[in-house]
């Protein structure tokens, strides 16, 4: 009796083990066809054989997660991840992410913060300071990733991330912002440049949205026909930051010669190109603080109020309009942006650095890639309206269904204008200094009664300066 | 009686001493060798000698700016009288005067940004400013203040004296208030009429009160960067009509990461200051030692 009792247990415990087994063990559990199994029990004083079936479950090795494309990710890394402009509205979103990045890279600790209007400043000093962050959310269009890289500050990716996770990327986003032919910056959200057109102002005109400018060069017209019909300016800004990069795209400049001994920019097209600003100046269509503002709220904000008939921004900010001007939001258009001489659509938005002296190369490395994947830039195009910088993402349904609202009506084009973004602007040695020589003389021609080619040749005859 | 030397006071003072060393005098020193630099803040710095003040020299805009700082200047003797005169508006025992007292502090309490940026809603094409004239008939079309270069710099500096006058009427009513009654009524008795009363008594009785409003203001002055950021931005005003001289300092470090150049321009400010506040404070003392 006591025997069977205990020969009892022992095939309970066999049984229980098993189930246990097969419940805690992660992913994927496969049960092989129960295979007779012997089990010899011994007590005293007789040993008795038994042959018991049961069925064994055998759990393999976890399947590696897909997300996880760095190799080598250095164990219990801690390392700091800043955004720009980024929180409160995306906290969830960037934490979500965060989470699923430890799932995929286990012990990797990441410390994020977000910065804003001070995010320059801040991001200088911590460098200066030698505690600037591993993993750095730059902007593209605004030429900060080549700022920086120049100066030795970013870590070059073309030799460090693996071709197949390259290829993730559309070519254009990838070759941006080079620094001899090197690139530093994983793109991230992309933004469509689009014209929000507040029809309760541009219908006075008579015109309709598809009268609106399809090139930069009828923008001027434009300009004069609303001011005539309606008494509003337009709301056009210089990009006072990176007039060359405005020049080139708007005026298919060329601003430094091939071999990088002379500064070009004083040539037939950029004077014509700075001849049509000076022209809406004289002609007092355009609003002269807008124009020449660096900050781009300032420009939006005055859309805002409703006082102006367009603003050239991207869909991802009609969500301010809305939330500072409710009443507004049902009178909103969307064109697409005209395109200047140079053909070119547009260029990048926002991409993710790594700093060149990080302790831990590997996780932030792969920090970047995962904020830049597939998924994670499909997961935040759900949540907002900006555009993945991987082809793959596009795949997904979202993008195919018809928009709903217009934050989404660039949808529908969104992955055939981002394929096409390309970085067109040459490197430009000394380019802050070089922009700030240009910002001056602009000035001049545009409010100083100096001739455009005037102010131009005075400009390159400065900047040729800083060339060695 | 020899004084026994006594170890306490140096130890109360030793705290506030070693603060000024870490936050004076530490940064100036530091300054010094960055203006003999070629330094970008987020690289280390290269000795270069005096090529910064070399380009110093040579910089129109630098001395563009100075004169900008100058000009600037003008907001002393403005908020001079109009503290003056507010001091002796306020300085009478009537009911509820405290309150008018207050309001006058108030532009003092409400910060130079929060308050700037007040200014420049006020001041946009599409600001009360221009909504008021427009109503008025004043204007016919809304005008782009800000955008305008002769204007930028009288906006600072009405922003200044807007800010400042009720602080300084502060000080100024103070000194009103020590000046001993005895000296209205003899110049009550000598025949004087209000106006007089204050040329001869109240004014000579605040002299040391203008000497010390006259260099703070004028030092504040000279150092201005507040009003020009709010009301301008980065860009300092269309054809820099808004340049100080800490404003271009401001640009050349954060803007264009010319961290030693803009160390060259604070060793400038630093000497073209300290000259003045001697000059200024020699003036007003020698017209305190003729009386």
């Amino acid at each position: 009796m006591r025997t069977k009792l205990f020969t009892l247990f022992l095939l309970v415990s066999v049984l229980i083990s098993g189930c246990v087994t097969a419940t805690t063990q992660a992913p994927i559990a496969t049960a092989i066809p129960p295979t007779p199994q012997t089990i010899v029990v011994t007590s005293v004083p007789q040993t008795i054989v038994e042959t018991v079936i049961s069925e064994v479950l055998v759990t393999p090795t976890p399947l590696p997660n897909p997300e996880a494309v760095i190799q080598s990710v250095e164990p219990d890394a801690v390392i700091g991840f800043w955004t720009f402009w980024l929180s409160p509205t995306f906290d969830q979103y960037i934490k979500d992410t965060i989470a699923r990045f430890n799932e995929a890279y286990p012990g990797v600790t990441v410390n994020w913060e977000d910065h804003q209007a001070t995010f320059q400043d801040d991001l200088k000093a911590s460098f200066a300071a030698g505690n600037a962050p591993d993993v750095i959310n730059l902007s593209v269009s605004e030429g900060w990733v080549s700022d920086y890289a120049s100066q030795g500050l970013l870590m070059p990716l073309d030799d460090k991330v693996p071709q197949s996770v390259k290829d993730l990327y559309f070519p254009g986003l990838w070759n941006e912002q080079l620094i001899n032919g090197v690139n530093f910056q994983f793109p991230w959200y992309q933004g469509i440049n689009v014209y929000l057109i507040n029809h309760q102002v541009y219908d006075q005109t008579g015109l309709t949205i598809d009268d609106f400018p399809k090139n930069w060069t009828d923008l001027p017209a434009l300009c004069a026909t609303i001011k005539e019909k309606t008494g509003t300016l337009c709301d056009i800004r210089l990009t006072v930051n990176d007039l060359i990069s405005q020049m080139v795209y708007e005026g298919n400049v060329k601003p430094i010669s091939e071999d990088g001994t002379s500064f070009t920019f004083d040539s037939a097209d950029a004077v014509a190109w700075l001849q049509q600003y000076v022209d809406m100046v004289k002609a007092g269509t355009v609003d002269k603080t807008v124009l020449v503002t660096d900050q781009d709220r300032v420009g939006l904000d005055l859309f805002t109020t409703g006082k102006a008939a367009f603003y050239a921004t991207g869909p991802n900010l009609i969500r301010e309009v809305r939330k500072n001007n409710p009443g507004l939001y049902g009178y909103l258009g969307v064109v697409p942006a005209p395109v200047g001489k140079s053909g070119v659509i547009g260029k990048g938005l926002m991409g993710i650095s790594v700093n060149a002296q990080t302790k831990f190369p590997n996780a932030s490395l792969a920090l970047a890639q995962f904020f830049t994947n597939p998924k994670s830039m499909l997961e935040f195009s759900k949540i907002v309206a900006i555009y993945p910088s991987t082809p793959d993402s596009y795949a997904d349904p979202f993008f195919s269904a018809a928009p709903v609202a217009i934050e989404d009506s660039a949808k529908p084009f969104a992955e055939d204008a981002v394929s096409k973004y390309a970085d067109i602007v040459p490197t430009i040695p000394h380019k802050a200094d070089v922009n700030a020589i240009l910002l001056r003389h602009v000035q001049d021609a545009l409010f100083n009664n100096v001739p455009a080619q005037q102010a131009l040749t005075d400009a390159v005859t400065e900047a040729n300066q800083l060339l060695p | 009686m020899t004084k026994k030397f006594s170890l306490t006071p140096y130890l109360f003072l030793t705290p506030a001493l070693v603060a000024i060393a870490i936050f004076v005098v530490y940064p100036i020193f530091a300054v010094f060798y960055y203006s003999f630099t070629d330094y970008s803040i987020v690289t280390p710095p290269v000795w270069i000698g005096l090529k910064n003040y070399s380009w110093l020299i040579h910089d129109t805009i630098f001395w563009r700016s100075l004169a900008h700082s100058f000009v600037y200047l003008l907001v002393t003797p403005i908020l001079i009288v109009l503290s003056i005169i507010l001091a002796i508006v306020v300085n009478r025992k009537l009911p509820g005067i405290q309150a008018f007292r207050a309001l006058f502090f108030i532009p003092v309490i409400s910060g130079s940004i929060a308050v700037g940026i007040a200014w420049r809603l006020m001041l946009d094409t599409n600001g009360i400013i221009n909504a008021i004239l427009l109503s008025l008939g004043i204007l016919k079309e809304p005008m782009q203040w800000l955008a305008e270069p002769a204007l930028t710099l009288p906006f600072c500096m009405a922003l200044t004296i807007w800010l400042g006058v009720g602080y300084y009427m502060m000080i100024f009513l103070a000194g009103l208030q020590n000046i001993p009654e005895e000296l209205y009524d003899a110049a009550m008795l000598d025949g004087c009429n209000s106006w007089q009363k204050h040329w001869h008594v109240s004014i000579p009785g605040l002299r040391p009160q203008i000497t010390f409003v006259a260099v703070i203001s004028s030092l504040a002055a000279l150092q201005v960067f507040n009003e020009v950021f709010t009301l301008t931005g980065s860009l300092g005003g269309i054809l820099q009509s808004g340049y100080t001289v800490v404003f271009y300092l401001w640009q050349q470090a954060f803007r264009l990461s010319h961290a030693g150049k803009a160390s060259a321009i604070a060793m400038a400010l630093l000497v073209i200051t300290l000259a003045f506040s001697i000059t200024n404070i020699r003036l007003l003392e020698r017209g305190t030692e003729t009386d």
